[in-house]
């Protein structure tokens, strides 16, 4: 039986509190905004009230190290709060952002710890990661920005899409090919902070759900040699680790947006009749929701195991590649027939069903494609037999 | 001075309830437990008397089975300091709860005991008068603002013509009600410190008090589903259907 502790217990029901009576009433206004063509993300005057609630509950560097002042929870008490997260439509996370983090924490150096992992854990700074490319995607190592040295600096050269948080992002993490290596061998990881000349934020891409990406251009932007993140060649693993991190987030947000969206299904086929009868009592209906909390349980179980074992240092790629299908399609699916069960009502730009489908449909494709996993995931099992 | 803070296991505010299928209670297997609300309106009490600098500790009591310390561990999230778990199977009613807290009084010689008004399971709202009778302490019940003032206590309670204050003489038994205050979400450090706090277990025999239950309970039923009612033409039927059908005017 897997079971989360007390205290872990405590801090889970802290953040569902917290999602209720501070997130959940924002929820109109970013239907609203979204609805309007507008970006979906928090205004700061929204924003900033609620950095301060977290603050004060200390619902803030949650997976920080204590030496650098954070709660230093373990990933199964993390997965448990991003499940809550994962309740509301509303985009928020609990700062830092993880992944960057992890990265940082695996490779910068101490002069990097001091100027950038120390203010980004204490919340003082947003970071962004620019990895994609008009021709690499789902297949990163194909990537072709070029980071050339020139006596003491680095040169970088190339084109970035589909980067979210540039925005608000204070610096970057971009990932350029070093050296004669070939595919994920010379890849290195550099850290380029906004407003550095040569940094040209292209422009911004809409996409579904009311979300926003970046295409970003590198034309002769130039830092300096203890600017590079790691070692020289060396940057496509941490950032693997990286993306593993956010794979188990996704898994918990997506059985967040599962459980809210089976909720608003109970809530509504128990009042909506039909022909003289409740949605309730129609099979249809039924195996909709039957199915729902089946996969919704085997979702949080996945997310759970992988989080134990990340917890004991044990490798959960695989792991992580399974859940971020098998979740980004259970919750697809779930919102897809609670937005069904609403009738007209569901296809609304007034309910956050539309909101989180959009959401998930993009989460299918980003931090790699179902396919993409698949393929990984079968070539894993299949060269284990050789 | 020490404040004595009970704390109520019951079925989450956010649960419907249903009634086990035997009609001996409700069904409370796999159900989601919190502390009960009014409690923790008296939690929050108590920790403010504490920051303001009047208590000087604050003391949570769970009654019940085992899993009651974890009712107390969101106490001591809250700001309590420290927890006694009177452990018991026994299905612990007003009374038995009313001497068990008596005897805890007895030995930890609080100057104040902040209780919810009712226990939002079965409602009683008995337990806080009960102790003030045994103790012979003064009782402000249905509190909605309480200040100290030395030795004394000034209390605004709810009652059906409106609003009451009345002036007590500590050591006092107080019970909250809903606008007290607003219960303080329990913060991250602190759910973490709470880990750390002590949660002492004794048992009923231990405290000498015997807890056989002195009421029986017959059956227990859900309401009666509400029939559906008429729609009505015109006020003079109405006003007919009342007079002979429901003969009410």
């Amino acid at each position: 039986m897997f079971e989360l502790s007390e205290e872990h217990r405590m801090l889970k029901d802290l953040v569902a509190k917290f999602i209720d009576q501070e997130l959940i009433p924002l929820e109109r206004s970013a239907i609203a905004r979204e609805a309007r063509g507008e970006a979906v993300g928090l205004p700061p005057e929204e924003e900033g009230p609620l950095l301060e609630k977290c603050k004060e509950l200390g619902l803030w560097a949650l997976d920080v190290p204590e030496e650098l002042g954070g709660a230093n929870l373990p990933n199964v008490a993390l997965m448990a709060m991003n499940e809550e997260l994962g309740r509301t439509c509303v985009p928020f996370t609990f700062p830092p952002d993880s992944p960057n983090l992890h990265m940082l924490m695996a490779v910068a150096n101490e002069d990097q710890k001091r100027r950038y992992l120390a203010p980004y854990a204490a919340g003082e700074t947003k970071s962004a990661i620019a990895i994609s490319e008009p021709g690499a995607g789902g297949d990163p190592a194909g990537m072709l920005t070029r980071a050339v040295r020139d006596g003491d600096d680095w040169v970088i050269n190339g084109r970035k899409i589909w980067i979210s948080r540039v925005s608000s992002a204070d610096f970057l993490i971009v990932m350029a090919r070093t050296g004669e290596g070939k595919r994920a061998d010379g890849v290195t990881a550099f850290l380029v902070d906004r407003g550095t000349p040569g940094l040209i934020v292209e422009r911004e891409i809409k996409m579904l759900g009311g979300q926003r990406t970046y295409e970003l251009v590198f034309d002769n932007c130039r830092v300096p040699a203890s600017q590079m993140l790691g070692k020289e060649g060396k940057g496509f693993a941490p950032m693997q680790l990286r993306l593993t991190v956010r794979r188990l987030q996704m898994g918990a947000w997506c059985t967040g947006m599962a459980v809210r969206a089976l909720d608003m299904l109970c809530e509504h086929a128990t009042q909506r009749v039909t022909f003289g009868q409740r949605l309730a009592d129609r099979q249809a209906i039924q195996w909709w929701i039957t199915d729902a909390a089946t996969r919704i349980h085997a979702c949080r179980l996945m997310v759970m195991d992988a989080a134990a074992k990340q917890d004991k240092g044990m490798d959960v790629r695989t792991e992580a590649s399974m859940i971020k299908v098998f979740a980004t399609e259970m919750a697809a699916d779930v919102i897809d027939h609670a937005m069904q069960a609403f009738g007209a009502m569901g296809v609304t730009k007034e309910l956050p069903l539309q909101i989180m489908a959009a959401k998930v449909r993009a989460m299918r494709v980003y931090e790699g494609p179902s396919e993409v996993h698949r393929a990984t995931i079968a070539r894993r099992i299949i060269d284990a037999r050789k | 001075m020490k404040i004595l803070v009970p704390v109520k296991r019951v079925v989450d505010y956010n649960v419907k309830v249903r009634v086990k299928s035997d009609g001996t209670g409700v069904e409370t297997a796999g159900v989601k437990m919190s502390m009960n609300p009014f409690d923790e309106i008296g939690v929050e009490e108590a920790v403010r008397l504490k920051e303001k600098g009047v208590a000087t500790e604050i003391i949570a009591v769970s009654l019940g089975v085992a899993a009651c310390a974890e009712t107390i561990r969101t106490a001591l999230a809250m700001g309590a300091d420290r927890g006694i778990l009177v452990e018991s199977d026994a299905d612990l009613q007003p009374l038995a709860v009313a001497k068990l807290l008596k005897a805890i009084a007895d030995k930890e010689q609080p100057g104040l005991i902040i209780l919810g008004k009712q226990a939002i399971d079965d409602d009683m709202s008995a337990t806080g008068q009960m102790l003030a009778a045994l103790l012979g302490w003064s009782q402000g019940t249905f509190a909605s603002e309480l200040t100290v003032d030395g030795g004394n206590l000034t209390v605004k309670r709810e009652v059906d013509g409106g609003m009451e204050t009345i002036v007590l003489t500590l050591p006092s038994i107080v019970t909250t009600d809903l606008r007290l205050n607003e219960p303080r979400y329990a913060s991250l450090p602190n759910i973490m410190k709470a880990r750390k706090k002590p949660i002492e277990t004794v048992k009923p025999e231990e405290l000498g008090v015997d807890v056989t239950p002195r009421l029986t309970v017959v059956s227990v039923a859900e309401p009666p589903k509400r029939q559906a009612g008429v729609k009505v033409g015109s006020v003079a039927e109405l006003v007919a259907k009342l007079k002979t059908e429901a003969k009410v005017i």
